[in-house]
């Protein structure tokens, strides 16, 4: 069977751990702690090593999900899982432009350290303050619509849009193999 | 009450200067933030502390995964020296550096009073 280690990243709060908790076929295995810094305005725990989760896709492959932590504190985690991954999606939560930064620092990070397809998926869509796709992808630094990653809209709660968001994901790490 | 981090501090550094063969120690919370430091020049304090933070955690997952039980410690050899990673508490998690020649049971007689220590100041 096939292996496809997909890499969930973005900044706190982005919904990494729920993205994979909504559609992992095993027990997630996580490394959350307590928040103590600025996270716990936000939530009460958070990720320190990474979370792992997996899926079959179709009878050949299974995918093996591996979520970062959000603070640039655990950037070496962020290497670590990089350097093995097939391809990445960078989540964002659109209502909080405030992390856009985090956002784009995480990119380039990785962008460093690995050339394998990416995706960008915008979480908390819902909110009334959210930006939209074609203002999130400029102030991420995309300026030029050519080469901009895809840009999706994800719910990290619900099974099916994580799903969406997944075999998006392969296929455009399928299209990348083939050019 | 406030926690004291001068005291703390001060602890840490009785301890790696005490010690023979202890070369650096670091108090930091579970979600991996620096409480307090005491390590070689170099190393920085934020990413020592993440480091710890993540070992620890990903050690009791496996604790707990494979059936071992509540983790005590977690241990790192490497042929230039140890470390050594130990739970405070649900508040704290001690790393302490040593050398090679360091000599274990001292070593782990010396962790164990310096957490009792720490936990006083702690709670």
């Amino acid at each position: 069977m096939e292996i496809m280690r997909l890499v969930v990243t973005g900044p706190v709060g982005a919904g990494k751990s729920t993205f994979i908790r909504s559609v992992s076929e095993i027990a997630v295995v996580d490394t959350d702690r307590q928040a103590t810094d600025e996270t716990s305005l936000i939530k009460q725990k958070t990720t320190v090593a990474f979370d792992f989760g997996r899926l079959a896709f179709g009878p050949e492959m299974a995918l093996h999900l591996y979520g970062t932590p959000g603070q640039s504190r655990f950037d070496f985690m962020w290497d670590i899982l990089i350097q093995k991954a097939h391809a990445y999606i960078l989540l964002v939560a659109a209502h909080r432009p405030r992390e856009f930064v985090d956002a784009r620092r995480i990119r380039a990070f990785m962008r460093q350290r690995s050339q394998v397809p990416m995706i960008i998926g915008l979480t908390h869509m819902d909110s009334p303050n959210a930006w939209d796709i074609e203002n999130t992808a400029i102030a991420l630094g995309y300026l030029n619509a050519d080469k901009c990653p895809p840009i999706i809209t994800v719910n990290p709660n619900e099974a099916a849009s994580v799903a969406q968001a997944i075999i998006t994901l392969v296929q455009h790490s399928m299209q990348n193999c083939l050019v | 009450m406030a926690i004291n981090t001068e005291k703390l501090g001060i602890v840490l550094q009785n301890f790696v200067t005490a010690t023979s063969d202890v070369q650096g120690a670091a108090l930091v919370t579970p979600d991996g933030l620096p409480l307090a430091a005491s390590l070689p020049g170099g190393m920085d304090e934020e990413r020592v502390s993440a480091m710890s933070a993540a070992m620890l955690s990903l050690g009791e997952r496996i604790g707990q995964e494979l059936a071992r039980g509540g983790v005590d410690r977690i241990y790192v050899e490497g042929d230039k020296g140890y470390g050594i990673l130990t739970s405070c508490g649900e508040d704290a998690v001690l790393l302490v550096l040593a050398d090679q020649k360091a000599k274990q049971g001292v070593l782990m007689l010396e962790i164990k009073r310096a957490v009792a220590e720490i936990k006083l100041i702690l709670n």
